[in-house]
């Protein structure tokens, strides 16, 4: 593809950042500036989708993003992610167990009684997909009703902050693959670009922070019929992940903060043959930052998905990593994209002195 | 006291920045701070065990600071402070280390320290009490449908 360097338009740019800023604005500046208070708040689902396809955990930026890209989260994580290229990297944190999450929610769709019990959480899940036309006019008020309304009701059974995992029962019983002690380092897709075939663990780093519709999309296209994961999920949890390192004095392990996560692990079609030992039920796994229960199911589904187009071939796109990993990354997918709206003078010029020799010649043919 | 020093940085960490730098200030005008380590922040990558098939990978990054200091006191005593923190803030980060040398030694005015401590440690617990409202009023019972004693007797 053939560039060209342009110049000129200097003033028509500067006045399309004030244009921008006056969209936002408004064009009557009566309307009160959002703070970011309430966008991490009340935008808290956004929040979590542009902290998870940025790749960088930090809800202030992420708030701050939202607010100077005017919900687009597509520019947003762009914007999430340049600023953490500005940053010098310290440290890796050990792995951190997520059977150490603070969970908000809980849930299995294989068994209806799970060790710990599940709990539905804030969730729309079961909610009419009606209009609440009274959300149109709140006030603080409002809010602070909620609040009390809630918090009035005492429950009775007091519940631990931490729960075991579903897979664990059934890895006891035998049901699912035994788990081999990895020694591989894990792959950092922020330093090293993805050559096929890549590990496990780049494929799972590369779902982490893809966008939403783009591992749904993929996913869908398996849970439709290109594909045969037929997942069932036995556990779903979103939570507070505290964050331990070692302190800079004692060596001990401390709390360095907490990370809201979701975590999503399927049971899928079981495999295996005597020669390898019993059958078992293959397994996928997904996670990623912030709330967003889509996003982990869909990484759950394309996890195991690609483990099977790894072991026996890719049989349809999602089974194939270079297919998914290549394409589900938002910010650069629509890079991409956005490019196309640069000028393409010269590439064009030529498209169009090409078709013009076509059509003479194919005239000159008639 | 009854806090583990693993837990100060997570119990500081929940009051305003401010209070805790204004706090450590305040130490820092009567004892003697050296940097161990210059204070630090950027960017860590964060490790998950995949529950799956336990493989690490990275799951994102995280904003840490950290800081290493020890404390000198008039008549010689020196104390080690160090904090790491999910933050981007130098400046709050050398204040937790230098709250963490106090509290650790218990150098004097410790106690003001330990209010802080204690302060931040309510805002948790209250915060933990809201989740577990949030856990114990959305447990859930299901029962399949039919298997219900009394709904066989209606079908009757």
């Amino acid at each position: 593809m053939a560039y060209v360097a342009i110049k000129g338009g200097r003033a028509a740019i500067d006045g399309a950042a004030e244009a921008v800023e006056f969209m936002r604005a408004g064009s009557t500046g009566k309307e009160a500036p959002l703070q970011l208070d309430a966008i991490e708040q009340q935008l808290r689902l956004l929040v979590s989708r542009v902290i998870s396809e940025g790749g960088l955990y930090h809800p202030r930026l992420a708030s701050l993003a939202i607010k100077q890209f005017q919900g687009d989260t597509l520019e947003a994580a762009f914007a999430l992610r340049a600023y953490r290229s500005t940053k010098p990297r310290l440290l890796e944190t050990p792995p951190q167990d997520t059977s150490r999450m603070r969970c908000i929610r809980r849930i299995s769709s294989a068994f209806k009684d799970i060790p710990g019990g599940q709990m539905l959480g804030p969730t729309y899940d079961y909610a009419l997909r009606l209009m609440r036309l009274e959300l149109a006019d709140e006030t603080p008020e409002h809010f602070r009703a909620i609040s009390r309304r809630f918090l009035a009701a005492t429950p009775e059974a007091q519940l631990p902050a931490t729960f075991p995992k579903v897979l664990d029962a059934l890895r006891a019983e035998g049901l699912l693959p035994p788990v081999a002690e990895s020694r591989e380092a894990a792959f950092d897709i922020t330093r090293e670009a993805l050559t096929f075939p890549v590990p496990r663990s780049a494929a799972l780093a590369t779902l982490a922070r893809a966008e939403t519709g783009s591992l749904l999309g993929i996913a869908y296209s398996n849970m439709r019929g290109y594909g045969d994961i037929h997942p069932t999920v036995a556990e779903l949890r979103v939570g507070y992940l505290p964050v331990m390192l070692p302190h800079p004095v004692t060596g001990e392990t401390m709390e360095a903060g907490e990370v809201l996560i979701t975590e999503c692990e399927v049971v899928a079609m079981y495999e295996g043959n005597a020669a390898d030992g019993p059958p078992t039920f293959t397994l996928g796994y997904g996670a990623c930052l912030g709330h967003n229960e889509t996003k982990a199911i869909s990484m759950a589904i394309l996890d195991r998905a690609l483990q099977k187009g790894m072991k026996d071939g890719a049989a349809n796109p999602s089974e194939d990593p270079e297919f998914v990993l290549l394409h589900v990354d938002g910010v650069d997918s629509m890079g991409f994209c956005s490019h196309y709206k640069m000028p393409h003078y010269v590439t064009f010029q030529s498209d169009m002195d090409r078709l013009r020799t076509t059509q003479k010649k194919s005239k000159e043919r008639v | 006291m009854n806090i583990a020093r693993t837990d100060w940085a997570r119990a500081l960490g929940a009051l305003p920045a401010e209070e805790i730098r204004a706090a450590a200030a305040q130490f820092a005008r009567s004892l003697e701070v050296q940097d161990i380590s210059l204070p630090q922040a950027g960017l860590g990558l964060l490790t998950l065990t995949d529950s799956a098939f336990h493989q690490p990978f990275y799951l994102g990054e995280v904003l840490v600071a950290r800081a290493h200091v020890v404390l000198r006191t008039a008549d010689g005593a020196e104390a080690s402070g160090g904090a790491v923190i999910l933050d981007d803030s130098k400046q709050l980060v050398r204040a937790m280390a230098i709250l963490d040398a106090v509290l650790a030694a218990h150098l004097p005015g410790w106690e003001s320290a330990a209010t802080l401590l204690q302060r931040g440690h309510a805002v948790h617990a209250e915060m933990a009490a809201q989740r577990q409202h949030l856990l114990a009023r959305t447990r859930v019972d299901f029962s399949i449908l039919g298997l219900d004693e009394e709904e066989e007797e209606d079908d009757e």
